[in-house]
């Protein structure tokens, strides 16, 4: 595991871009993320330093960049914490611990990256396109949500080597289904080796998860929980998780050991063993 | 300008330690802080064996507070001493075990096990977490228990032994009483108080263990009323806990009679709480002209009592007085 130092700082909002519908891009100037951050990571952040609400916020980083040492944000302003991040205004400022939290791994050689988004959960997909476009070439981004005005980011997605398939349940826009539809097509169409990478609502990360075990496929899930220190001292956002060496799942910080897990190591609602375990142990029997 | 402090014949650089639960196991802030800065570390809570602890969710924000059943999830006591310990005490700051049980020998085992790790400075006595089915808020809601634990904890080592004491009770100074009796060396006052936190919508608590244990500013007045009623009960001396988060909240424990003071919550929401809080502590002190952070220790002018440095036989008489 990559281990990047974690820096905490009072930043400065410098740019504040209002989407519609409750989004914004907050972009604030922190030097250390800017510079270190890697697609799946996040940061704790909270407006000011005021006793209310308590927490910080975990939220996934949508883009870096270097040269004026900023990170963007993609926020939703849905609760008290979010609303007031989303309320400041250029130069106010916020503290920021980041940073944080295992990122997405690059696929393997020769394999293309299929990745998919529920809604929001598009922020950390979106710093993994870019990144492997260029690095890597064929990307495809399948981007779902439950009608259009929910695919707020669609018109900053794509660009060469990045593909974009939109997919909306009441068919408002793109494909008419939830995004495992085209997803699972595009499987059927060109069954060549891919790696799965997923964020989004648990049951869509859970459908992608079953797709990839039915299809004996790699998926990468970055899992949303509670957050209350992102540095795994609170032990308040763990997920059940069992490798396949593992006899038991154990609570694993989503923090430090995630957000970013393999599918098959997460017990999704309802198991009692991943799939990895299970799988390891058919193996082993004679 | 001193900021040191004694407490239980453990010497810390400054009075404030990291509170159990809200600090991991220290190493986790090695890259972000320097450890080094802070007067002392409270593990989280130790068994014997591994812990699993409760099912999530398991942290509900409420009104300047934090709901939390974590149900001591843990290493266990031989992977501190094996693993983490050495790393830890690179570190110039005081380290103190928090020990807990299922049962009376169980705390004994554990505070056995510390006695014989160097590097230890001490050890807090956990008979107050609400959030475990077994152990915990049962031997601190009864003072007959409390007793039996501290004193079998209590021959059990030669470290000094810390009981943390619950505010879940009708009278803190008889759970005060009680572990100075059997041998307490200080008291840490004080835990999570017991709540419930309703989802309205599903009918359900908030918590996946279903009570929690609520910290956060806002239990400070109540704490600090608890900890200065130990105080002024007690002969050995108290460390104040309660939704500590910047130098005058810690001030409030000090007045009141607490020796020390340790920082919970705050640690999630700014882990540069400690640096914050000492620079105030500073400021405080040379605004004051003082020149001894013990002189403004139990130097509470409460209406129709006496300083409690003023007491004699209190855990306040060696403060500010003197």
């Amino acid at each position: 595991m990559i281990r990047r130092m974690p820096v905490n700082r009072v930043v400065p909002l410098v740019a504040r871009e209002v989407l519609g519908q409750a989004y914004f891009l907050l972009t604030f100037r922190h030097p250390e993320v800017a510079r270190e951050a890697r697609p799946g990571q996040f940061v704790m952040i909270k407006a000011g330093l005021s006793a209310e609400p308590p927490l910080r916020r975990p939220f996934s980083i949508l883009s870096t960049d270097a040269a004026p040492e900023t990170v963007t944000l993609f926020v939703k302003a849905i609760g008290p914490g979010s609303r007031r991040l989303c309320a400041m205004a250029e130069g106010d400022e916020a503290q920021c611990l980041g940073p944080l939290g295992r990122p997405f791994s690059a696929p393997p050689a020769g394999a293309e990256a299929l990745l998919v988004a529920g809604g929001y959960g598009v922020a950390p997909l979106r710093f993994l396109g870019e990144e492997l476009r260029a690095t890597v070439g064929r990307v495809t981004l399948f981007y779902g949500g439950r009608t259009a005005a929910d695919l707020v980011l669609l018109d900053r997605l794509g660009g060469p080597g990045l593909t974009v398939v939109p997919a909306t349940e009441d068919g408002s826009l793109g494909e008419r289904g939830r995004v495992t539809v085209p997803l699972e097509a595009r499987l059927d169409a060109a069954p060549g080796p891919v790696r799965l990478y997923a964020c989004g609502p648990d049951a869509m990360m859970h459908a992608v998860a079953s797709i990839a075990g039915a299809r004996s496929l790699d998926a990468e899930v970055s899992l949303e929980s509670w957050m209350g220190c992102g540095v795994g001292t609170c032990l308040g956002c763990v997920v059940r998780v069992q490798s396949p060496a593992e006899e038991r799942w154990k609570y694993r910080c989503a923090c430090t050991e995630g957000p970013v897990f393999d599918s098959a190591h997460v017990l999704w609602p309802g198991e009692e063993e991943s799939r990895a375990r299970r799988a390891s142990a058919q193996e082993a029997r004679p | 300008m001193n900021l040191a402090v004694e407490i239980a014949g453990i010497r810390l650089k400054n009075p404030l330690l990291a509170a159990s639960g809200t600090f991991g196991y220290g190493v986790e802030y090695e890259d972000i802080l320097d450890l080094s800065l802070l007067g002392g570390i409270v593990s989280k809570g130790l068994y014997m064996e591994p812990r699993d602890g409760a099912p999530t969710p398991r942290i509900v924000e409420t009104p300047s507070g934090l709901l939390n059943a974590i149900g001591l999830q843990g290493i266990g006591i031989h992977a501190f001493v094996g693993d983490v310990l050495p790393r830890l005490r690179k570190h110039d700051t005081a380290l103190l075990v928090n020990v807990c049980g299922d049962t009376v020998e169980e705390y004994a085992e554990v505070a056995r096990v510390c006695d014989g790790a160097a590097g230890i400075a001490g050890l807090e006595v956990n008979i107050s977490c609400p959030n475990v089915k077994k152990g915990g808020l049962a031997f601190g809601c009864d003072p007959r228990m409390t007793h039996e634990v501290v004193s079998a904890v209590r021959r059990a080592t030669r470290l000094p032994v810390i009981p943390k004491l619950s505010p879940n009770v009708t009278d803190i100074t008889v759970f005060a009483r009680a572990a100075e009796e059997a041998g307490a060396d200080a008291l840490s006052c004080i835990n999570t108080l017991l709540g419930l936190a309703v989802d309205v919508e599903a009918r359900r608590p908030r918590l996946g263990f279903g009570t929690g244990g609520l910290s956060g500013p806002a239990i400070r007045p109540i704490a600090v009323r608890m900890a200065w009623q130990a105080a002024r009960a007690v002969r050995i001396p108290v460390i104040g806990i309660g939704g500590i988060s910047c130098a005058s909240d810690a001030l409030e424990f000090l007045i009141a009679g607490c020796r020390a003071v340790q920082i919970g919550t705050a640690n999630f929401v700014d882990p540069g709480v400690h640096e914050r809080v000492l620079a105030g502590l500073r400021d405080y002190l040379e605004r004051h002209r003082l020149d001894d952070v013990n002189s403004v220790v139990g130097t509470l002018e409460y209406p129709g009592l006496p300083r409690p440095c003023d007491v004699p036989g209190t855990a306040g008489e060696r403060g500010g007085c003197a």
